[in-house]
């Protein structure tokens, strides 16, 4: 639904038709739960590593915020409630060569308009098989790894992302591919 | 907290000569954290991948971000994939809308997350 601005000729996008300001929504909403406004991590500089060979030769990692299915922890079924007993506090590890069953009923996705029902929407493992197919990329990591999603930036900067860095560089990656959920 | 934790470790690894990209949906999360390449689809969170079953769109996003991670010139690329959820952006609006929420609800909700926390306590420290 695009809007014609006064005394403009040009035709606009709709105002609302924007990024959603998640972290306004997140903080908005929480406020008026009653709880205390979370503090999102920044930074002023950011780091930068140039890729060093071409991705037809690289071997790329590839980093989710996906938990694995755990038949005891309730509903993690396409568009179940969001679902705490089904999170995961330390990295996990998984074969690239299967196909995991990796779920997002832990996390806060959209409920409303999507429904997590096809895991390559949340997960581009087949399609980056398909790229190593085709050529386009050298070789996958042997193993897919599973970052927590935590709300301590402690826990997060101190102990997970080291074990990231290790697994990763224990796999010889070139690059990686990270996806939230 | 999705966008936040892959944002930190694409940090961590870049800082270690690492080179990384991410797919993802919440571009502020992401951009306030100060990533090194990111690719963006303006789609519900939950389809950082592209949209379900949809091998097409899939296939696009995953080459839209490796010819990021292959020619972003700095730290703090971020590209935005040309693919649309809908015609119209009506699904923008929906996320924690508060004005659809009654004061009962935001009570109920609020009791709700407390449940919710107790249960991640619990799990996180093994109980």
């Amino acid at each position: 639904m695009a809007t014609i601005a006064p005394s403009m000729k040009a035709v606009f996008a709709a105002e609302h038709d924007v990024p959603v300001p998640y972290m306004q929504r997140t903080r908005d909403y929480y406020l008026a739960l009653g709880f205390a406004a979370y503090r999102w991590a920044h930074f002023v500089d950011a780091p930068f590593a140039p890729l060093r060979i071409p991705l037809s030769q690289a071997r790329i990692g590839l980093i989710t915020t996906a938990a694995p299915y755990q038949p005891e922890a309730g509903d993690q079924g396409p568009g179940a409630p969001y679902n705490a007993a089904a999170k995961f506090y330390q990295v996990y590890s998984i074969p690239t060569e299967t196909e995991p069953d990796l779920r997002i009923s832990h996390v806060g996705y959209d409920r409303l308009h999507t429904s997590a029902k096809d895991i390559n929407s949340y997960l581009p493992l087949a399609r980056l098989k398909d790229a190593v197919a085709a050529g386009r990329i050298g070789s996958l990591a042997p193993r897919v790894h599973g970052a927590p999603t935590n709300r301590s930036h402690r826990v997060t900067m101190e102990t997970d992302l080291p074990e990231l860095l290790r697994r990763s560089q224990e796999d010889g990656v070139d690059a990686v591919v990270l996806v939230p959920s | 907290m999705c966008h936040q934790t892959v944002s930190l470790a694409a940090r961590h690894l870049e800082a270690h000569g690492i080179p990384t990209v991410i797919m993802g949906c919440a571009k502020d999360i992401v951009e306030h954290c100060g990533v090194p390449r990111f690719l963006w689809s303006d789609f519900p969170l939950g389809n950082s991948a592209g949209r379900p079953f949809d091998f097409q769109s899939q296939a696009e996003t995953l080459e839209l971000a490796l010819r990021v991670l292959e020619t972003a010139p700095a730290a703090r690329t971020t590209v935005q994939s040309p693919q649309r959820w809908t015609d119209d952006a009506e699904w923008k609006k929906d996320f924690n809308d508060l004005s659809k929420l009654s004061p009962d609800k935001i009570a109920e909700r609020r009791k709700e997350f407390e449940v919710v926390k107790a249960v991640a306590k619990s799990k996180r420290e093994g109980t």
